[in-house]
């Protein structure tokens, strides 16, 4: 009972009052933009030089205004969020009306969950193994050498890197597809073939993600590790004539993997905001253009509903870990 | 060991290079990029029902319009309509004859039936594209299989344009599968049925291309009537992330036809044997593109309002380093608010020239100078020559590459202008003053892309201000639609007046814009073609002689239109400079026969609805 008062309780409270501070904020701010979607998408039609009469002009603004729900004050615009929220349903996109934004978020998130899931749990996964080793053995030669290769690709900026796998890969030794997620002209199917065909068109974008990502936490993990391996309880260890490999995993390791764990939760939290310049480079689906596209669009409804779900996928998982935590940590257990 | 055999084998066949699918064969198929990006709704055609990324091939392969503009030969092609719009006398009245033997892609006739089902539909569902516009439809009847007459509500001698193509209109959608639907508005049309030469082969459920394949019965569209089979077989539309994407497919010819940047073009020249532009020499640029770039004043505040102090600001300007900052000269410069399309120097550059040679600005103290400058074109040639390009000798030629003219660098006028007008300049940095004394300073407000002309426009008209004493910022902006329609802005760089048809002399649709009816206050939305809120009760008189003037009376309609021009450079409310530089760039691998400035048979844009009728011209080489 004292556990869930002090522990559960303040964290699934805080957990609602993040999500509705959080989804009204994604209400408020695209409205505070100079972007209006009815402007926005006047200004596309007439941008490909589509004639648009003058004439026709406010009965054309007027319609749509209906048509998009936003005739209303702010406060009906904004009740009237959060009952179809309640319901699932975000409600049209401005952009492609009336396409549900629902039914676009639907087509994107594989994509982007079946590349950016897996890149980041691999990421975390070599990284953290890789960043352990290193920050414990430093003087072995092939750590030296991953801190070179980290120095390299750590700062180098996404885009470059981005680019340099596609120029090497599918232009100089072509073995890899410019772009998209699938053999153009071709069907998905669930047999081994489409499979394979997925992965190779995965297999660059994914490359690129994770070479950044490994990075990222080896160098991070490293720092945790350089620093708990100079703790008592290590030297402790070494004294008490413990194997090296039992102190890494058992003792260094699973100290230093509190911090990253959280970095996990946040960043599986963000997968839901998409890979802008990853579904640029290599022309890969997902939700980034997705968001991208309704941002300058003004397309609220359709910005709404990919960051609403990212606020409850980032906090849903940060409230699996703090639950979690106990497991991980005896200190949090026992306090 | 025979299941390793197998998952070995099957890798091996998936990292060969193979780009389309087994079915697809290479040397059948024409690949040509995407203009407006990822398409959102990949499963969803219906482009009645809202954006629908049309040039995924709905308006370019699938389907067929009444009427379509061809603005590389100056002609209106009659499509799914047989002859011109009829109109009555007092233009309440508009006969549509359709063309005979078209059939829809599933077998079906397309007839009159179709014609009127559309408008009616499309006047009684909120929401659908053209609602708007078909509201002034009083009623509309079949008089047979292939004759449709729409009453209006009120005289209208241009609304057969709202169903003429120019990258939109009002297609015309199959009764008998719309017929069926329950909500117009939500059915994604798919598998979509067409006019057009081609069917829907595969999409994309990422939204990066669309496969269409030849129709077996291409003899009866309308594009087999005027022009025969088109010569590939499948045509694939694919959005490329990047440039440096599309130039990397380019090079290995996994790319036929590009809207490229101008590094971008540069690239693919140098690296790709078989690629060549519009032009195959400098300045490559497409100079037909039926719409002119340039500055666009708010007329709506101080001091743009003043006609004399707009008239400063272009003698402020150089053309020729305008022109070398915006595109290093590979633009076709236009004194006039049209763009110098081959039809256009024809039908209008060449019957005001001699207008233009002889107008003059009153300076003040009794004195008149004569802004235009013949030569401008010329100039912008020698620039050329000077930094090492081969330019053609030719003046006749030289004016239809560069452009004939354009208006004189006169600093020293222009300083006269402002001092007429109260400006005056400090005397410590020798910077424009305002009338009341404070720092004169000016933001451009433009695009976000660096590669667009408008964006080009900003950063060399900047130049030519700072140069001569102005305090001038650069701002970009996503939101440039929304606030160019609001006018909050002092000068945009958004087109100096509405696109014209091209292909058609009528300059109904770039006067409209300035008729004073439409004139709003800052905050609310202005026509496109006059976000900067000027109007003349002169060109309101022009406007109307224009709507009383037949489609079809081409002498009178130039006559008119000559007589709008005139006013708009009289009072210079927006600054044309030059026209749209199209960057685009085709590889002949595996296809020959591109329209190219030497061959101009079509326009070059494989975006545009025309491009179906570009299809039949092409010519395989018969490499594999």
């Amino acid at each position: 009972m004292r556990f869930f008062k002090t522990y559960l309780l303040p964290r699934i409270l805080m957990y609602f009052l993040v999500i509705v501070v959080g989804v009204t904020i994604v209400f408020i701010i695209p409205r505070l933009l100079p972007i209006d979607p009815i402007q926005q998408m006047i200004g596309q039609i007439t941008s490909t030089g589509a004639y648009l009469d003058p004439k026709t002009l406010d009965y054309m603004i007027e319609t749509l205004k209906e048509l998009y729900g936003l005739k209303g004050t702010l406060w009906e615009q904004y009740w009237g969020f959060w009952r179809r929220l309640f319901k699932g349903d975000f409600g049209p996109s401005y952009f492609q009306f009336p396409v549900p934004v629902i039914s676009l978020i639907r087509q994107s998130l594989p994509w982007t969950l079946g590349l950016l899931l897996t890149t980041t749990v691999v990421s975390w996964i070599l990284g953290n193994v890789l960043g352990a080793l290193g920050g414990y053995f430093p003087q072995k030669s092939w750590a030296k050498i991953l801190d070179v290769i980290s120095m390299v690709i750590r700062p180098m900026p996404y885009y470059v890197l981005a680019l340099s796998l596609l120029l090497l890969f599918a232009y100089l030794i072509p073995i890899f597809p410019l772009g998209g997620g699938f053999l153009i002209g071709g069907r998905i199917s669930f047999d081994l073939r489409s499979i394979l065909i997925l992965l190779k068109h995965a297999f660059l974008p994914a490359m690129s993600l994770i070479l950044i990502g490994v990075f990222l936490w080896f160098q991070a993990m490293k720092l945790v590790v350089q620093s708990v391996k100079n703790e008592d309880f290590v030297s402790y260890a070494r004294l008490g004539g413990l194997s090296q490999s039992k102190i890494v995993s058992r003792y260094v390791m699973r100290n230093a993997m509190l911090p990253q764990i959280t970095g996990l939760a946040l960043s599986l939290g963000q997968i839901f905001s998409g890979a802008l310049i990853t579904e640029i480079v290599f022309s890969y689906p997902g939700l980034g253009t997705l968001l991208y596209n309704a941002i300058f669009t003004g397309d609220y409804n359709l910005l709404m509903g990919i960051m609403t779900m990212s606020i409850f996928v980032i906090t849903t998982s940060i409230l699996v870990i703090d639950l979690l935590y106990p497991i991980f940590d005896p200190r949090v257990r026992y306090r | 060991m025979r299941k390793v055999l197998l998952v070995v084998t099957l890798l091996l066949a998936c990292l060969t290079l193979a780009q389309l699918a087994a079915n697809v064969p290479r040397h059948e198929t024409f690949i040509a990029n995407q203009l407006t990006g990822r398409v959102g709704t990949p499963g969803n055609f219906n482009l009645w029902a809202g954006w629908r990324w049309q040039d995924r091939g709905i308006q370019n392969l699938l389907l067929e319009p009444l009427w379509c503009v061809e603005y590389a030969t100056g002609e209106i092609i009659n499509a799914l309509a047989a002859e011109p719009p009829i109109y009555n006398a007092d233009f309440t009245e508009l006969t549509i004859k359709l063309r005979k033997g078209v059939y829809w892609s599933d077998g079906v006739p397309f007839t009159a039936d179709d014609v009127v089902y559309t408008i009616e539909l499309v006047k009684k569902v909120p929401g659908m594209s053209y609602n708007a516009q078909m509201q002034s439809v009083a009623e509309v009847k079949k008089i047979d299989d292939y004759t449709v007459v729409l009453k209006l509500t009120e005289p209208n001698s241009r609304f057969h344009t709202y169903l003429l193509d120019r990258w939109g209109a009002l297609r015309i959608l199959p009764k008998h599968v719309f017929e069926k639907v329950e909500d117009p508005m939500t059915f994604e049309f798919n598998p979509p049925v067409g006019t057009g030469p081609y069917v829907l082969k595969a999409y994309d459920p990422g939204g990066y291309w669309t496969l269409w394949e030849l129709r077996e019965d291409w003899q009866r569209t309308p594009t087999g009537m005027l022009y025969g089979k088109p010569a590939p077989k499948y045509v694939l539309i694919q959005t490329f992330g990047t440039a440096e994407q599309q130039v990397l497919a380019m090079a290995r010819h996994e790319l036929d036809a590009a809207d490229l940047t101008m590094e971008g073009l540069r690239a693919v020249l140098q690296r790709v044997n078989t690629a060549r532009a519009w032009r195959r020499d400098y300045p490559w640029t497409v100079n037909i593109d039926p719409c002119v770039t340039g500055l666009h004043f708010n007329n709506a505040i101080e001091p743009f309002n003043n006609r004399e102090v707009r008239w400063a600001l272009t003698l402020a300007i150089d053309i020729v380093e305008y022109a070398a900052n915006a595109f290093d000269g590979a633009v076709t410069l236009s004194p006039i608010h049209i763009p110098l399309t081959s039809a256009y120097y024809d039908w209008y550059f060449t019957r005001i020239e001699e207008w233009l040679k002889s107008f003059e600005l009153d300076i003040g103290d009794g004195q008149k100078f004569k802004p235009y400058d013949p030569t401008a074109g010329q100039r912008l040639a020698e620039y050329a020559r000077k930094r090492g390009y081969k330019v053609p000798t030719d003046p006749e030629e030289i004016k239809k590459i560069f452009g004939p003219g354009w208006y004189k660098y006169a600093p020293d006028v222009a300083e006269k202008l402002l001092i007429k007008n109260g400006f005056k300049r400090d005397p410590k940095t020798g910077k424009w003053l305002l009338p009341d004394g404070k720092p004169w300073t000016i933001t451009i407000l433009t695009t976000t892309n660096p590669a667009h002309p408008s964006y080009r426009n900003g950063f060399a008209a900047s130049q030519a201000w700072k140069k001569f004493g102005i305090d001038v910022t650069v701002m970009t902006s996503d939101a440039l639609a929304t606030l160019g329609q609001r006018g909050e802005f002092e000068v945009t760089t958004d087109w100096p007046a509405a696109e014209p048809w091209g292909g058609h002399p009528d300059l109904f649709r770039v006067l409209d814009p300035f008729s004073s009816q439409y004139l709003v206050p800052i905050g609310e939305n202005a026509p496109w073609g006059n976000y900067g809120r000027w109007s003349n009760p002169k060109m309101d008189s022009v406007i109307a002689k224009l709507k009383d003037t037949d489609w079809n009376d081409t002498e009178s309609i130039i006559n008119v239109g000559l007589e709008g021009l005139k006013l708009l450079i009289e009072e210079m409310p927006t600054i044309p400079t030059f026209n749209y530089p199209g960057v685009v760039a085709w590889d002949e691998y595996y296809w020959t026969n591109y329209p190219g400035a030497e061959n101009m048979y079509c326009q070059p844009y494989h975006h545009w609805p025309n491009f179906k009728y570009m299809l039949p011209f092409l010519k395989p080489t018969g490499r594999k």
